[in-house]
Order: C-alpha cells, then structure tokens, then sequence
C-alpha cells in the first residue's frame, strides 16, 4: 500500500498495479534485452577469458589450460608494444586534430551561410560509409603512380610524397584518413551543443563590446567545452578499436608502422589463429580501455545534463 | 570601404564553404570516375579525363556482377541487415520505454552497461563467436551473423530510442492507463505510432553498422554464397596483387550506394541520431 502511494507522487508516471505488477512489467519489457545480451555479448566475453587462459588455436581441436602463459608472451612481445605505441600515437593524435578541426567546422557553420545546409549534409556522410571502402578509395587517392593526390601537389610544385609506402608517412596518412573520416562525427555534436546556447549570451557580450575573440575564448569555447569532451571521449574509445580502415587502407604496413592493437590482435586470432593469444590480448584491449574510460570520465567529469544540450 | 569588406570576407567564407563541401564530397567522386575507366586508362590517364566510354562501364560492372558474384553479396547483406536491424528494434524498443517510464532498482547502472557494450572492440568478441558459431553448427549461415549482429546493434538502438521516448509527455501514457491498457499495450498501441521517426533513426543506425560490419563476418563466413558485400570488397581488395583498381572501385560504388540513398532520403534524421545516440 504505502509503496504504491510513494509511487503515485513520484515524478515520471503513475502506476495503476501495485509494486508486483511494476516488476512484471519492467521483467516483461526488459527481460528480452537483457537475456539476449547476455548469452549474446556477455557469454562470449566470458567464453573468451577462460579462452585465453589456453593454447587454442586453429589447428588444435582442444586447448591445453597453460595459465597465464599467452599473458606473460603479449607483455614480452616487442611486436605488442610497437603496436601499443602506434595506437596510442595514431589515437592522441587522430583524436587531437579531429576535435580542432570539428570545433572550427561547427563554428565556421554557426555562421549559419546561405546554402550551408547543403554542405552540412554532405560533409555528415564519410562517417557512415564503409570503414573498409574508405581505406581503398584513399589508397587509390593516394596512390604514388597515377593517384589524383600526387599529381595536384605536384602541379602546384610540390614534391611527391609517398603516403602509404613509407615507413615515415604511412601512420600519418592513416591519421590524416581516420580524421578525414570522423572530423564529421565531432562536428555534429560540437555543433548541436552551439545551436542550442541561447542567443541571449551572445547578444550580452556584444552589447559589453567583447570583441569577436575574446567572446570566442570566454563565452564560445567554455560553453562547448562538455561537448568537446564527450566527443574527444567517444572518438578516442573508437579510434582504439578501430581495424577496418587499418585493414583497408595500409594492412598494418609497411614494416608493422601502422600496426595498431586491434590490428595486431585480429592478425593474431585470423592470420595466425592464435585463438589463446588472440583472446588474452583482446582483454588487455578491453582493460586499458576500461581504465582509460574511467579515468577521462573523471577528468572530464561531464555532467550529464551538459552533454544533453 | 565597410561594405568593400564584407563583400570579401563573405566571399570568402563562400570559398572556404566550397572547399569543405568538396574535401567531404570529392573522393567518392573519384571512385566513381575510376569505376568507369579501363584498367589501362587508370594508370596512363592521370588525372582521369571525364571523358567516359560506355564500354568500359560495362565492363567493369558486367564484371564484378558476373564474376565477384556481386549481386549474391548484396542479396546477402539486404537479408542479414533486414532480418538483423528488425529483431534489434523488436528487442530493444520494450527495453528503451522500460528505461524511459518504469523506475526500478539500479536502472541507469543497467542502462548504461547496456550502452558500454557499444564501446565492445570487435576484435574482442569475434573469436569467441566464431568459436560459438562453429560449435552450433552455425558457421557460413544467415543466422551466424544475425544473431551476433542483433547483439551488436542493440546497444545502439536502446541508445536513440531511450531520447526519443523521453520526449514524448508521460500523460498520454498515464491517459491510457487508466483507460485500462496494459504496459506492454500502451507501448504498442499509443507509443509505437508516435514513435515512428525514433524507429526510423534507430533503424537506419543499427543498418549502417551492420552494413558496414566485416570483422565478424570474416570469421564466420567462408563461402562466397554467404558473403556480405562488406566481406566480398575487403577480400576482393586484399586477395589481389596487384589490385584491378577498376574492378576495386566499381567494387567500392556499389557498396555504399545503398548507404548514400539511404542517408539522403533520410537527411534530416541523421543529426539527431548521432546525437540521441552518442551524447547520452
């Protein structure tokens, strides 16, 4: 009884069944979900930890448990760690340059142009193409012999760069791809945050005077600062797990350059079937990914109802 | 002399428009032209003229559709997006209105170990199902990527729904209620006709994904009956050296074709879904 009234003053909704028919309901909209998940996303997780705590692999119909032996074999692995620093270089700075260049596009669209809206839908659609047609097509681009790239840099008399063949360029080119690809996703939500300020704020700060940079630097830029880092949140969590585009556009070469984690892992478990391998590095993954959510959550400390517009 | 300059900083600013629009726009266009040329032309006509022989047009498409088994592909991922998109939207929809209405003990720890899932590296997960798919007899089948897929789609299409529901005023469900409808009938009945745009969004994210899906599907599927045209133009491009970049582009246009319709007709969706989806 007394549950039942709490319930009625609360905030949300009302409800016509007692707490009983509450649960029923909350098990029968719920329920699906959650079991699907489980066996779905959490089994195999799980599966995959006692996975890699054995010496399966693709030839061997059963695996030996060897403990934490493919654990000790990933932090000795000087292949893991070049891989390791690649991520972490490929990740800072693809997410770095994305989020300048996103803010200064949701800016530069916050000028809100005639015929701008056009350009605006067309520049949302790299991010949902193909991760794996991206990475051909900017090897076409690219290409050093007949590449379209190549020859407009040279025609205003640069020299050729070869992008992906190089052992100095290959990363930064698949920076420059994954930025070309997800500056967009920044932009949108750096851009919905500014169209939701009020226009009040600006006008005030006209009215002070504040010159055009200083409102940019005070007003403009703290204001989307949550949506800011949400993105830089988001993009980096996707960035370390990427692989199409590595697959795609560089194969992890030349040399291992761009040989990222992710990609390391899925050569690992796919080329070499390393499935006990595989599988340990895959939770390494998923660990420094857990801990380095948390602790940027922390940092960051976004608000939710900041982030909500 | 004020005027002068604003005339020249808007145009500008108009240049700098252009730019964008085709630093966004220009490489697919670039497939595209690659597409239409001989292998021949791709390398000696640099840059490629827009001068087209149809032809050569023919012959590349005669030749992806008639020898890469391009239309099984798309045939492939038409009915393991389909079936895939729509059993996540059937799963999910019940549970994106029992977080937006229902207060229960722990909702937003379950709310958001929910959304954590879609921050899951595929490479984590792939070999553990592949490994499940094989021991159930479901490798090189529809159902072997359905069934991971829907998994995989779900967080995603709980994400984008929770927003859209929160919108709508909780009187309307407290109106039918009392007119006697149950939970479950006030989500199909009253909810589910207002909610047709949020379905249409979560719809067409959860596709996308899986569309574009390719890790899973390279461990799962091994027969070209069964590809999905993701996994047929990533091992058409790796299988090859030297790559036949006219057969890779035409290749590239046709898989994401569908994806470019689709996110024209539904523009005006797509902001909001990124958002809804990823700023929560």
């Amino acid at each position: 009884m007394n549950g039942t009234l709490i319930e009625r003053g609360s905030s949300r909704s009302s409800w016509a069944f007692g707490p009983s028919g509450r649960h029923r309901d909350t098990l029968l909209l719920l329920g699906p979900c959650v079991a699907y998940l489980i066996v779905f996303s959490v089994f195999p997780l799980l599966y995959s930890l006692r996975l890699s705590l054995t010496n399966l692999t693709g030839s061997s119909t059963s695996g030996q448990f060897v403990g934490l032996e493919n654990y000790r074999d990933i932090f000795t692995d000087p292949h893991f760690w070049g891989a390791a620093g690649t991520t972490a270089l490929m990740v800072g700075s693809s997410v770095a340059i994305a989020l300048v260049l996103g803010t200064a596009l949701a800016l530069f669209f916050g000028l809100n142009l005639r015929g701008s809206s056009i350009v605006r839908a067309v520049i949302t659609v790299p991010m949902l193409i193909t991760p794996i047609v991206v990475g051909v097509m900017w090897r076409a681009l690219l290409n050093p012999d007949w590449g379209i790239v190549n020859w407009a840099i040279g025609r205003v008399g640069l020299p050729a760069i070869n992008w992906l063949g190089s052992t100095d360029t290959a990363l930064k080119t698949l920076v420059m791809v994954d930025v070309w690809q997800w500056t967009p996703f920044v932009f949108v939500i750096v851009f919905a945050r500014l169209q939701s300020l009020p226009v009040e704020i600006f006008e005030a700060a006209q009215v002070d005077g504040a010159h055009r940079l200083a409102q940019l630097r005070w007003i403009t830029l703290p204001l989307l600062a949550p949506a800011i880092a949400l993105a830089a949140i988001i993009r980096g969590i996707d960035a370390f797990r990427s692989f199409d585009l590595v697959y795609g556009l560089s194969y992890g070469g030349p040399a291992r350059v761009t040989t990222t984690l992710s990609f390391l892992d899925y050569q690992s478990g796919f080329d070499f079937q390393r499935y006990g391998f595989a599988a340990a590095m895959a939770y390494v993954m998923v660990v420094i990914l857990v801990i380095a959510t948390t602790v940027l959550l922390r940092l960051v400390q976004v608000r939710r109802e900041d982030a909500v517009q | 002399m004020s005027a002068m300059r604003r005339i020249v900083g808007r145009s500008i600013a108009y240049v700098v428009l252009l730019l964008i629009g085709l630093v966004g726009i220009a490489p697919f266009l670039y497939l595209l032209v690659l597409s239409f040329k001989r292998r021949i032309d791709i390398i000696s006509e640099v840059p490629p003229t827009l001068h087209f022989d149809w032809a050569a047009i023919q012959a590349n498409y005669n030749e992806i559709i008639n020898y890469q088994g391009i239309l099984t592909s798309l045939v492939n991922s038409v009915i393991v997006v389909g079936i895939s998109t729509f059993l996540a939207l059937v799963i999910g929809t019940p549970a994106a209105y029992a977080f937006s209405r229902l207060q229960f003990r722990g909702r937003d720890t379950w709310a958001s170990t929910i959304l954590s899932f879609r921050f899951m590296p595929a490479v984590a997960v792939a070999v553990p199902i592949y490994l499940l798919m094989k021991a159930i007899g479901l490798t090189d089948t529809y159902p072997g990527l359905i069934l991971p897929y829907v998994a995989f789609s779900i967080p995603l299409v709980v994400w984008i729904l929770i927003g859209f529901f929160d919108e709508i005023p909780t009187d309307l469900d407290d109106a039918a209620r009392v007119d006697g409808c149950s939970r479950f009938q006030v989500l199909t009945r009253i909810m589910l006709p207002i909610m047709r745009p949020g379905l249409v969004v979560a719809a067409m994210f959860g596709a996308i994904f899986i569309w574009n899906e390719f890790l899973v599907a390279l461990f799962v599927i091994n027969s070209p009956e069964h590809s999905t045209i993701t996994l047929t133009a990533a091992t058409l491009v790796s299988a090859q050296r030297p790559i036949d970049w006219n057969i890779a582009a035409a290749t590239g246009v046709v898989t994401v074709i569908p994806i470019l319709l689709f996110s024209f007709v539904v523009q005006k969706y797509i902001v909001r879904g990124i958002t809804s989806g990823a700023v929560r």
